[in-house]
């Protein structure tokens, strides 16, 4: 398994799309802090008047959009909740196991690695450990971009900010589990992107959300992935914080467990 | 006997592979004997590629076990031991040949480039190495796969179509490689519908024809069976035959579906042209033939359709 993710690395390394699904996460935070600059700080809304942004009305109100925000929320509204960043890094996972067998590069892969398990641990591996680094360093460039802008936002609570980088590595891990499945299912790349795409901005759930609150059966999307990454704790204050990490665990289980008898089931 | 099953590289005993209850692969029992060059043959759909592909692990056989060296298919260390090329070659557009080929080095745990540069070399790819494989032609590609197969020094190589799209001079060189690579000791099952190449290299055969596994054969008993005849062209075959028969019983004749005949342990043409012509028959063609590998191949899948036929007749 572990040459497997060796050279998993070796690929990630040298593809194109890793680099410009992280851009695009970049991009998000920097688009996000220049409009907060633009709206809510006085040299900002000077430049938001003169290009029509803003009417003067509307400053004051525009000031009291960084209240009680510090990093970790700038962070999190410009990335994380919603589903803009399950929806990229979905996208670069699935376009990193459908290569495999988009290009029939799997016939170079299984007949060494016969016990099949290995191959969506591999992948499962490469994902949570891109994943790490995509969020590290998109929290990071946060934190530079905060800088760039003046300081906007005050630093968060460290302590606060890994617990919530952990359990949001979890979750979103359960995610890449989740489209893992849909491209070893499907061997589509458009499959799994387009899956990344309504699955990870929660365009599904919250459908299925509308249909089923409409028979007071809507208590389930508590307990799905898009949810609990919207509206998970920035902060640990009891047990009940650790549902978003249960549930990413449960999934991740449920959903690899279910990657790995797909392979099994079918031939190359 | 125990001596016997070590000399075997493969050994599938009654493999089966379904598709949706209907055989692809039935119960099929193959030797393939340490260092040879085994040529697997027969026609599109028969079942080549599907047991290709269960001996590499690509797909699991419905029935049947898979011996690699005497050990069960599925052991990892055998795996190792093992060289593939199933079909197209599965490579990635984007990267150079080099980089194609440390990916599957890095699968295979291989911590040494120079194997990389090696394989690449014995496939003439050495100086485009670092050419993207999207530039490739179908040739190039060809050869790659073979290169990719090449890597970490297998016993046993797998070659499904090795010399598809390949020109002249490429198929020349496929085919130095795979008798250098048989002389230094490796086996190799060679598919290909190119049965003028297989027959320069191939020692034994393996015919398939829907699932079943007709004839194995080696080359001297092919040689043996391909024997030459003479063919004569005339206008009137069924004057001729008795005539034939009548001043030399011993040789055996085939009249062919076109109204040729084949005479079969004939030794001298000249004076049977003589004869027919002396008894007004006139003779358009004649001359001596070697029967090649594609005509025994085809001649045995005539004779199984016609075996099918009058067996079917019977019932």
């Amino acid at each position: 398994m572990f040459n497997l993710l060796r050279m998993d690395f070796y690929r990630i390394k040298r593809s194109k799309f890793i680099y410009v699904c992280f851009a695009c996460i970049l991009a998000l935070i920097f688009l996000c802090y220049l409009m907060v600059w633009l709206m809510a700080t006085p040299e900002g809304q000077d430049t938001a008047v003169k290009i029509g942004l803003l009417e003067l009305s509307e400053l004051e109100e525009g000031r009291s959009l960084l209240e009680g925000t510090d990093l970790l929320a700038m962070f999190r509204e410009s990335a994380m909740d919603g589903g803009a960043y399950n929806l990229i890094f979905g996208i670069a996972v699935a376009l990193l196991v459908c290569g495999d067998y988009q290009q029939g590069f799997m016939k170079n892969i299984m007949p060494l690695h016969r016990e099949r398990w290995t191959y969506i641990g591999s992948k499962l591996m490469a994902s949570a450990i891109l994943n790490l680094l995509y969020l590290v360093a998109s929290y990071a460039f946060t934190a530079l971009m905060n800088l760039v802008f003046g300081g906007m936002v005050p630093w968060a609570d460290l302590g606060g900010t890994l617990f919530y980088l952990g359990w949001a590595w979890v979750l979103t891990t359960g995610f890449a589990a989740l489209i893992i499945l849909l491209c070893v299912l499907s061997r589509s790349t458009t499959i799994g992107v387009l899956g990344a795409v309504l699955l990870g901005s929660g365009l599904i759930v919250t459908l299925l959300h509308g249909i089923t609150s409409q028979f007071h059966l809507g208590g389930w999307v508590e307990y799905t992935i898009y949810y609990n990454l919207t509206y998970g704790p920035s902060a640990y204050a009891s047990v009940g914080d650790l549902r978003a990490v249960a549930v990413g665990l449960a999934f991740l289980a449920l959903y690899s467990a279910a990657s790995v008898a797909a392979v099994r089931k079918r031939d190359i | 006997m125990a001596e016997e099953k070590e000399k075997l590289a493969v050994e599938t005993l009654s493999l089966t592979k379904s598709y949706n209850g209907k055989a692809a692969v039935d119960h099929l029992d193959m030797q393939v004997r340490q260092g040879a060059i085994y040529g697997f043959i027969g026609r599109n759909g028969a079942g080549k590629s599907t047991t290709l592909k269960m001996l590499c692990g690509l797909a699991k056989p419905t029935e049947g076990e898979i011996r690699l060296f005497g050990k069960p298919a599925e052991d990892s260390y055998v795996a190792r031991r093992l060289g593939c090329l199933i079909e197209s070659t599965g490579l990635y557009p984007g990267m150079t040949a080099r980089q194609n080929m440390m990916m599957k080095a890095k699968c295979m745990g291989l911590a040494d480039e120079k194997s990389v540069d090696k394989a690449l070399d014995a496939t003439g790819l050495a100086n485009v190495g670092n050419k993207k494989v999207r530039h490739f032609s179908m040739g190039m590609k060809q050869r790659l796969g073979i290169a990719l197969a090449l890597l970490g020094n297998p016993d046993l190589l797998i070659l499904d179509e090795p010399i598809n799209g390949l020109d002249p001079e490429g198929t020349r060189e496929v085919r130095q490689l795979l008798s250098a690579l048989s002389q230094e000791g490796k086996t190799l099952i060679v598919s290909s519908h190119i049965l003028g190449e297989l027959s320069k290299i191939a020692t034994h055969y393996g015919i398939i024809k829907e699932g079943n596994l007709v004839e194995q054969i080696d080359r001297e008993t092919l040689e043996g069976n391909c024997r030459d005849y003479f063919q004569i062209e005339v206008d009137d075959s069924k004057r001729a035959l008795p005539l034939i028969s009548e001043h030399a019983p011993q040789v055996q004749a085939e009249v062919m579906d076109d109204g040729r005949i084949r005479l079969y342990d004939l030794k001298d043409g000249a004076w049977l042209n003589h004869l027919l012509i002396e008894n007004r028959i006139q003779v358009y063609s004649s001359g001596f033939h070697h029967m090649d590998l594609e005509e025994y191949f085809l001649n045995r899948m005539d004779n199984l359709a016609e075996d099918r036929k009058g067996g079917g007749e019977h019932v």
